[in-house]
């Protein structure tokens, strides 16, 4: 479920003026930016106020159905369920933006660098990161994981690096394509007349014209983080047991959907929404700034 | 023009395989753990050790390694696999083979339901119908794959049982029972490769029906079915046929997290299985022969983006 941002090319962005209007926000920025709110003020003071310890044993009778003392009911080891998603919540929220962010940061370092400067650099890196984007990103994951050894499996440290890795090359593709586009500006002309060396043009003419570009970048990106976090805890290579990750509960408490399914589609449910939070806003912020998004498969 | 083109992406492609085949193995060449010790047991002699290590040349440094590797990669030999000692051709060619019966029939169910939906939706634009479709488009692309497979078991296995939760389609008996078998996960793949199409499909229909000639069409009084679908809707396919290729290249990866949620004997279960055991030689083929195909779905669209259309073949 990549995406692409269908103009690449750099205008002078109303962004400013429009993103202090708060009355002239889309619908989207609005809906979006309140489920990130509320997602954001469940993960800090969530453990105020949950009612368990989310890995405490027999808080309840295994599957006990949701009842005033267990909103969600328990889950197999009889663990309260309400409490286990809400001690999710910074998990999988922390873990995507902490990734998609360092990926940011390296990737369009990298890509702004290589479009800029051109020649058999750009030549190399792209060839190795086109390689890199050619591995379905769910298998790069693995891959890593795999090489990275069961002792480190399930540290988040691994987990943050995976998603950065995984999204490194494919967010250096597109900040490439935006340097491209701008080393051919008069501005940029200048800075390079004045003498200004290659990774200083990046910081200070580059970075400034691209930052509406990259951040619609990094939203899309990090709204489909939380998919991949999920993805590797429920194929057992992503959280360890017993953390709270969403992802986990689900494959946790699958053999027992017949008899609970509430187990499993909570945890579902608090990542779908998440994940569309996330989008609304990007979708929102996008249209703030002048851009649309279209979306696609990964 | 066109041909030199082609041989050019067609150079580019077997460029970016390489340096897939060479990250793949080194990838996996730093897998930790004594190869020797796992495969012949604890009480293996240093010797026997040794004489392993020559036979699988794990003595050799890993450029020498990757390079006899993909001599015999080359010559359809992907080595044994260390966990049963057979073939790994053996074991991966199965399994591929069933990911390709599925990613076909989830092909097959996603043209006719993106291109009906998207249609209604265009053609009720701004109705209920039309939010619905979109409001469930947007969860659908919300939920990871592993999450919906699971709704979909809950729904059609669990509160209302007409389906098999498990795909195992080992003992199925003629190709109905197989379609019956294999109908969540290929659902599944559907649903999560329409969910973009539709959203595409939709807005480039609407696009075509604002335009000047099905408006010309209206005003001499055609049926309006006859308009959207003789008239509208192949002007609007064009540009669905590239997601639809990002499809088809999203299908290849997606199959591994839908595979395990069914445990359906293809690829993805195949590699999820030998990296839980550290099967080097089988996670290799896998993921090359995956990321193999994923390269050629992308070459294949971009050459029928070529021909299809003349302005892409200038630069």
């Amino acid at each position: 479920m990549a995406s692409e941002i269908l103009t690449p090319e750099v205008r002078v962005a109303p962004g400013r003026r429009v993103l202090l209007h708060v009355k002239r926000w889309p619908a989207s920025l609005w809906v979006g930016g309140l489920i990130l709110a509320l997602f954001t003020l469940v993960a800090i003071t969530g453990p105020l106020w949950a009612p368990y310890d989310p890995t405490m044993f027999g808080t309840g009778i295994p599957f006990s159905p949701p009842s005033s003392s267990h909103l969600l009911g328990t889950d197999q080891l009889g663990r309260d369920v309400f409490s286990r998603i809400v001690y999710g919540a910074p998990i999988d929220l922390f873990l995507a933006l902490a990734s998609t962010f360092l990926a940011l940061i390296v990737g369009g370092s990298l890509g702004l660098l290589s479009g800029y400067v051109g020649g058999w650099f750009d030549d190399v890196l792209m060839r190795i990161f086109d390689g890199l984007i050619s591995i379905p990103l769910l298998i790069f994951a693995l891959l890593i994981i795999a090489a990275a050894g069961p002792e480190e499996s399930g540290s988040m440290v691994l987990l943050i690096g995976v998603v950065a890795l995984v999204y490194m090359p494919r967010i250096a593709r597109m900040a490439r394509a935006v340097a491209v586009d701008l080393a051919t500006r008069d501005f940029v002309t200048v800075a390079r007349t004045r003498g200004e060396s290659a990774w200083s043009i990046v910081r200070r003419e580059l970075v400034p014209n691209a930052t509406g570009v990259l951040l619609v970048e990094f939203g899309v990106r990090a709204g489909y983080a939380p998919i991949i976090i999920g993805s590797l805890g429920f194929l057992g290579f992503g959280a360890r047991p017993p953390t709270p990750e969403w992802g986990l509960m689900i494959s946790e408490n699958r053999s027992a959907i017949t008899a609970d399914p509430i187990v499993v589609l909570a945890p579902a449910l608090a990542l779908a929404l998440l994940v569309i939070g996330l989008n609304l806003f990007t979708d929102g912020f996008a249209r703030v700034i002048g851009r649309t998004i279209q979306r696609g498969p990964i | 023009m066109i041909v030199k083109l082609v041989i050019k992406r067609l150079f580019l492609a077997l460029v970016t395989l390489l340096v897939v085949s060479a990250f793949i193995y080194w990838t996996t060449a730093i897998l930790p753990g004594d190869v020797a010790a796992r495969v012949l047991g604890r009480e293996s002699t240093p010797a026997q050790r040794a004489l392993f290590d020559k036979q699988m040349h794990l003595d050799q440094p890993v450029p020498v390694r990757y390079a006899i590797w993909l001599n015999g990669v080359v010559h359809g030999d992907f080595g044994r696999s260390l966990a049963s000692q057979l073939s790994v051709s053996g074991i991966v060619a199965p399994a591929l083979s069933n990911t390709l019966l599925l990613g076909l029939y989830a092909l097959v169910l996603y043209v006719p339901i993106s291109v009906l939906l998207a249609a209604l939706s265009a053609v009720f634009r701004g109705r209920p119908l039309d939010a619905g479709i979109t409001i469930v488009t947007l969860v659908g692309l919300s939920l990871p794959e592993f999450a919906l497979g699971t709704l979909l078991l809950i729904a059609f296995a669990v509160i209302w049982p007409v389906l098999p939760a498990m795909a195992t389609i080992e003992q199925v008996q003629g190709p109905l029972d197989f379609l019956r078998t294999a109908a969540l996960p290929a659902l599944t793949l559907t649903i999560a490769m329409s969910v973009y199409a539709v959203r595409m499909l939709r807005d480039n229909l609407i696009d075509v029906l604002n335009s000047d000639y099905v408006r010309m069409a209206t005003l001499n009084g055609l049926p309006r079915r006859r308009i959207v679908l003789r008239h509208a809707l192949p002007n609007a396919l064009g540009p669905a046929l590239n997601i639809t290729a990002l499809n088809l290249a999203y299908l290849i990866g997606g199959v591994v997290v839908v595979e395990n949620v069914f445990a359906y004997p293809g690829v993805g279960t195949l590699l999820v299985n030998s990296i839980s055991v550290r099967d080097a030689p089988v996670i290799e083929a896998a993921t090359l022969i995956v990321s193999g195909v994923y390269i050629l779905a992308n070459l294949i669209a971009d050459v029928a983006a070529m021909l299809l259309n003349p302005r892409l073949r200038t630069s």
